[in-house]
């Protein structure tokens, strides 16, 4: 009797270790090359958690490509990236879906995968406050981030070794304007840039209690930016947009751009409480200036005077900018067209007479681009995202002459398409 | 008195047991060999063997509370007359075993696939009922951690709301929370039904091809049961169970019970921040899992008069106060965050059969309250260190709810049997719930500082269905044919996400459908046995979909019932030393009901996918001597996306359905010693080992899946960050049962090897543990 259950169980290990050990050798690596595409697509429809591929090309695509492939990174966070140089960076670990800095690696065979990853001090505050990891990089060893565990500290680090290098305290000025009605309070959270050796920064006043802090909350109908001289660390002045509410959402998109002047152009997403528009505009602070241009103003009510849409991203350049502007009233709530219609059509504005919207031909009506910024310059050329449901799935390379895009090349595997950017592996 | 009646070469055998005085018994089992399939006496004494070869039998008649009756008969088809008296038993200990597997048999063999999940013959040892259903073909449970938590039964891929849970054929529903699969002792259940298929009416349901009825323990005669389990983790349970009757006929007591405590308090790999803002791994014991659950349930009634045959009035209370370690994923520690819940849930139950006509009414009206505590000024580490911060709470929705449910509920069963070989059913469920409420940092209409959780929000639905069951071919060949009715209204104000908030403007919605199916049974010889069987059928949007959750759930009025199409395929084997059982699904489900994100934080549920799968499960048993058993079973399921559509996510057609595992195996050995250390005392050591494929957390492209025989091997072809890895889980233990005295004892050890165990979404789960139980049970004869 005792012998048969020992045989049992004898066996029973045996199996157990036979489906232990059947595994096998990983997808083989590709060709290597110094000069690699990078291509990052969002391939969830609904995950909050953004799944998604980034792969590499040895040659400039053509054609339709997979995005899913031997040598991808597949996982999180995948809506959009940040890059610098030849580094590229997110917002969310590809692992789980952290909030703070993550920096993508790619290897000479165009393997790509997640590397070093700054996280907040205290990610339970991350959590609850959203916006960690919101960056902006002045050189290979410094770089500037907002931690929800330290709202009214900017924190320094290096972005090539990627860790914390200290921070920047400015609670004293930032609780000048809070009041009692004000729930939260921080710098940095939704805008961080650099001009000119100065650091410009939002000042978040919140007003919901508990829900959804900071989004669209904001307590003044002005936007305050920080102006922080990045020499000696100080305070120096506040500049403000005034009379439109929200400055950005807090993502990859950083909703920014500096034109070929280095003139600097913000977004505001407007005052709707639920974050559909209405006063929503592009600021600018021009280059060697601090202060918000009071003479020039895009506003989306000169789009359409009904008001009843935001920018969602800018792009500079040439003496334009062109945008992504809703063609229909948005709409929130299960079937709301905001984030899952294709109603977002390409404009370019020029800049001189920023209130004359010019349609971009060529390139289909999209959905939100969410993280993802909606240009990229490579090889000296300019390529707009283009995704929509139904109509493509693209980059467009853009001629400023004809005012018009054509495509580049499509992706048929892997989603939507959310960022590209060409880099030599360092 | 037995009575044999033979026609030819087999007939029909029929006959009563009785005790000493002359008194039917009911709930004798009556065997009469492997070959042929236990009865069990009915409430007349009586019982038959169909079709019955001649030859010589062992008839062997057992009772609680009777010794054993064991003698050869030969039929030879002639008309014989024997008189069976049982003697009584002077001390019981474990005669009800008999009565929960015939019965547990009888459920195996119906027309209607069911996998049925036997805790009466494993009672004394110290599992769960979730452990349990994890070893059954096609049935994977997940659970998110340690005792108490949450879980969710997949049944051939459906999982989530598609599959339902009942109790003795009620909507568990009415329970409010206190009493299911993740906290129910299995010494209060005689089994545990899954469904997997066509679900029959009598349960009243809207499942889509899966559901699991809970089916509480019969009792005869007077008992008393209690149990006690110690493990690791500081985790305790312990289980009463007291019945008596007086006698065959008038007033029943008794009362049921439960208390669960774990501090949960297992180790998992988590990741701290170091000096530079970089995690680094750290293995940290959980500090804030605890789980604490007691449930009591008391009833009498009265059984066997003339206008009734089971009158029976029950009100059952339970509280359950649980701690919240973190959120969906294991990314950052909750130190505070707690959830409680409690309830009065009275409800009466009447049966009568009246000739060809039965009657099963419930009646239950729920009373329960919900409530979700996050107000702490800070947060913690995963060390449990606090950090005090301005602001309230410490996840992304501060909370001090407050949420009262109201809940009635009426399920009426009509059985009416038209000719022997003819059955009439119809079963209709009434619910209708009311949510209303408060919490001082929940949601507000816009614009305004009023809670949403103040104005009252209504749900309402009604599940009806007949069947007609006809026997053919000397009832070797069973037919059930089943339509369902399925209707629900709500009522409420859907005031979120920039949706109206006319605060007088209650939105309204309804929604009728209809469902079909049949199942088909055919007995070849004794042993073997065919099944087929489909339905159409919906599954109605829940309450909390509808309304949402107040905490990071949206409201969605506009969800649309989930509409399914299940075929089911399946032959079972029996023999003396082995029986083997293959089934075949294939399923298509339009419009899934998921949870969706629409707004940091915020979720809501909408009509998203299609899915079309097929699988196979085979199980196996084996006596390989007469006290060792080998099980197992295997489980494959190719669930995939369909109906994706042109365009961007086309890609997504045909990639597995995410958070599902697609194979599962298990193997166990169950053995039987008598006399270890002394003449009458047994000892019934048990192993089991679990396998679960690796799966994926997102969609891989399908022809980057792994290859091998069913993608059973390998890695996929795109290096996978979101996967779960192929699992093992290994567990022993033993009972030993003494000899003269009604007393078990259980050991355990539950993942022998420690290995990294995950739920569907890579949450951790408990690593080794041990488990000791030691139960009591006396059943006094009448």
């Amino acid at each position: 009797m005792k012998k048969q259950f020992l045989r049992a169980a004898t066996a029973l290990f045996t199996v157990a270790a036979l489906f232990t050990s059947c595994a096998k050798d990983g997808p083989a690596p590709g060709q290597d090359s110094d000069t690699k595409y990078v291509l990052i697509t969002l391939a969830d429809r609904v995950s909050g958690n953004k799944a998604g591929f980034i792969s590499t090309f040895d040659e400039m695509p053509t054609g339709t490509v997979s995005n899913a492939t031997a040598g991808s990174l597949e996982g999180q966070g995948m809506g959009g990236w940040r890059t610098h140089g030849n580094n590229i960076y997110k917002m969310f670990r590809t692992e789980d879906y952290v909030q703070g800095i993550e920096k993508i690696n790619v290897a000479a065979d165009g393997t790509v995968t997640s590397g070093a990853f700054i996280s907040s001090k205290d990610p339970s505050a991350a959590g609850k406050y959203f916006g960690t990891g919101n960056f902006v990089i002045q050189n290979e060893n410094l770089g500037y981030y907002w931690d929800a565990a330290e709202p009214y500290k900017i924190q320094k680090f290096n972005p090539t070794t990627m860790v914390n290098t200290g921070s920047m305290d400015f609670e004293e000025q930032v609780k000048e304007r809070v009041t009692p009605d004000v729930s939260f309070a921080a710098i940095g959270q939704k805008f961080l840039a650099i001009k000119d050796g100065k650091l410009f920064a939002n000042l978040t006043y919140a007003t919901n209690p508990e829900v959804q802090i900071g989004f669209f909350d904001d307590l003044y109908s002005n936007v305050y930016i920080a102006v922080i001289d990045l020499a000696s660390e100080n305070w120096e002045s506040v500049t403000t947009i005034k009379n439109t509410g929200s400055i950005a959402y807090i993502n990859e998109n950083h909703m920014y751009d500096f034109d070929d002047n280095g003139n600097l152009y913000i977004v505001t997403q407007g005052t709707h409480p639920k974050g559909l528009g209405g006063q929503s505009k592009i600021a600018r602070i021009k280059a060697a200036e601090t202060v918000v241009d009071p003479d020039w103003e895009m506003n989306f009510s000169d789009f359409r005077a009904l008001d009843d849409g935001k920018f969602v991203n800018v792009f500079a350049k040439n003496g334009r900018i062109i945008v992504t502007l809703n063609t229909e009233t948005l709409t929130g709530g299960p079937t709301g067209n905001i984030n899952s219609a294709d109603i977002w059509k390409f404009y370019s504005v020029d800049i001189d007479n920023p209130t004359q919207y010019n349609e971009i031909e060529g390139i289909p009506v999209g959905t939100n681009p969410g993280a993802a910024m909606l240009a990229s310059e490579v090889d000296g050329k300019v390529y707009l995202r283009g995704s929509s449901l139904n109509s493509g799935n693209s980059y467009y390379v853009y001629d400023f002459a004809s005012n018009s895009a054509e495509v580049a090349f499509s992706v048929n595997v892997g989603g939507a398409v959310s960022g590209f950017h060409k880099i030599e592996v360092q | 008195m037995l009575s044999l009646h033979a026609f030819g070469q087999s007939g029909t055998l029929t006959g009563t047991v009785t005790d000493e005085q002359g008194n039917t018994l009911v709930g004798a089992s009556v065997t009469i060999g492997d070959a042929v399939s236990p009865q069990i006496t009915d409430p007349s004494g009586t019982f038959t063997f169909s079709n019955l070869s001649t030859g010589s039998y062992t008839l062997r008649i057992t009772h609680v509370g009777y010794t054993e009756h064991t003698e050869t008969i030969r039929f030879d088809g002639r008309k014989t007359e024997l008189t069976i008296r049982l003697s009584p038993q002077s001390n019981i200990l474990e005669g009800a075993t008999v009565v929960g597997k015939s019965e547990t048999q009888q459920v195996r063999e119906q027309a209607i696939r069911a996998v049925v999940v036997d805790t009466r013959a494993v009672a004394e040892q110290p599992t769960t009922l979730a452990e349990l259903m994890n070893r059954s073909p096609g049935i994977r449970i997940r659970q998110s951690g340690g005792l108490g938590n949450a879980v969710d039964v997949s049944i051939n891929g459906f999982q989530g709301n598609a599959v339902q849970y009942f109790r003795d054929g009620i909507p568990l529903e009415y329970l409010g929370g206190g009493y299911g699969i993740n906290n129910v002792p299995i010494n209060l259940l005689e089994r545990a039904e899954v469904y997997k298929g066509v679900v029959p009416i009598s349960l009243g349901g809207d499942a889509l091809g899966g559901a699991v009825n809970l089916v509480t323990r019969k009792h005869i005669g007077s008992m008393l049961d209690i149990s006690y389990e110690a493990a690791s983790f500081n985790t305790h349970i312990a289980n009463l169970s007291a019945y008596h009757r007086a006698a065959e006929k008038g007033w029943f007591v008794g009362i049921d019970g439960f208390y669960n405590y774990s501090d949960n308090d297992y180790k998992a790999d988590v990741e701290v921040v170091n000096e530079n803002a970089n995690l680094v791994p750290a293995t940290v014991s959980l500090f804030h899992n605890g789980y604490a659950h007691y449930f009591v349930e008391a009833y009498t009634g009265i059984s066997n008069t003339p206008w009734t045959d089971e009158l029976r009035f029950s009100i059952a209370h339970y509280g359950i106060n649980r701690e919240s370690q973190h959120p969906a994923l294991m990314t950052n520690p909750y130190g505070a965050l707690t959830m409680h819940n409690t309830g009065w849930v009275p409800s009466v139950r009447y049966q009568k059969a009246f000739g060809r006509l039965s009657v099963d009414q419930f009646v239950s009206y729920s009373a329960t309250n919900r409530s979700r505590v996050d107000t702490v000024g800070g947060t913690y580490n995963w060390y449990g260190d606090f950090t005090p911060h301005t602001g309230v709470g410490e996840s992304p929705r501060a909370a001090l709810s407050a949420i009262d449910f109201d809940n009635l509920i009426s399920r009426t069963h009509v059985e009416y049997t038209i000719r022997e070989a003819h059955k009439l059913e119809a079963n209709v469920v009434l619910n209708h719930n009311r949510r209303i409420g408060s919490d001082p940092y929940g949601l507000r209409f816009a614009g305004t500082d009023i809670d949403i959780l103040s104005k009252e929000a209504i749900y309402a639905k009604t599940i009806a269905g007949i069947s007609w069951e006809s026997k053919w071919l000397s009832d070797r060949l069973v037919n059930q044919l089943t339509a369902k009715f399925f209707r629900f209204k709500t009522r409420g104000i859907d005031g979120f996400m920039a949706n109206a908030t006319d605060l007088d403007d209650y939105t309204t919605a309804e929604n009728n459908n209809w469902g079909i199916g049949n199942a088909i049974k055919y007995t070849l010889g004794n042993r073997h046995l065919l099944r087929a069987s489909f339905e159409l059928t919906n599954r109605l949007p829940r309450e909390n979909e509808l309304f949402g959750d107040n905490d990071t759930r949206a409201p969605n009025f506009a969800l649309k019932p989930e509409r399914s199409f299940n075929v089911n395929f399946g032959y079972r084997y029996k023999a003396p030393r082995l029986s083997a059982e293959i089934g075949i699904f294939y399923r298509k489900t339009k419009g899934m009901i998921m949870l969706i994100p629409v707004q940091p934080p915020f979720a809501q549920y909408q009509n998203l996918d299609s899915i079309r799968g097929y699988g196979v499960d085979v199980d196996v048993n084996y006596h390989l001597t007469e006290t060792l058993q080998l099980t197992t079973n295997a489980t494959w399921q190719d669930n995939r996306m369909v109906d994706i559509g042109p365009g961007l996510h086309q890609w997504i057609e045909g990639t597995r359905l995410r958070n599902t595992p697609y194979f599962f195996a298990n193997a166990g050995a169950v053995a039987n010693v008598n006399s270890v250390l002394t003449s009458h005392d047994r000892l019934k050591p048990y192993l089991h080992w679990n396998f679960i494929r690796e799966f994926y957390l997102n969609h891989i492209p399908r022809d980057a899946e792994p290859d091998g025989f069913l993608g059973l091997f390998g890695n996929a072809k795109v290096p996978v960050t979101n996967v779960v890895p192929n699992q093992h889980l290994l567990s022993a233990g033993f009972n030993y049962f003494l000899a003269t005295q009604p007393i078990s004892l259980g050991f355990e050890v539950k993942n022998m090897a420690d290995s990294k165990l995950y739920d569907y979404y890579k949450i951790q789960r408990p690593g080794r543990s041990f488990h000791v139980k030691i139960n009591y049970h006396l059943t006094k004869k009448r």
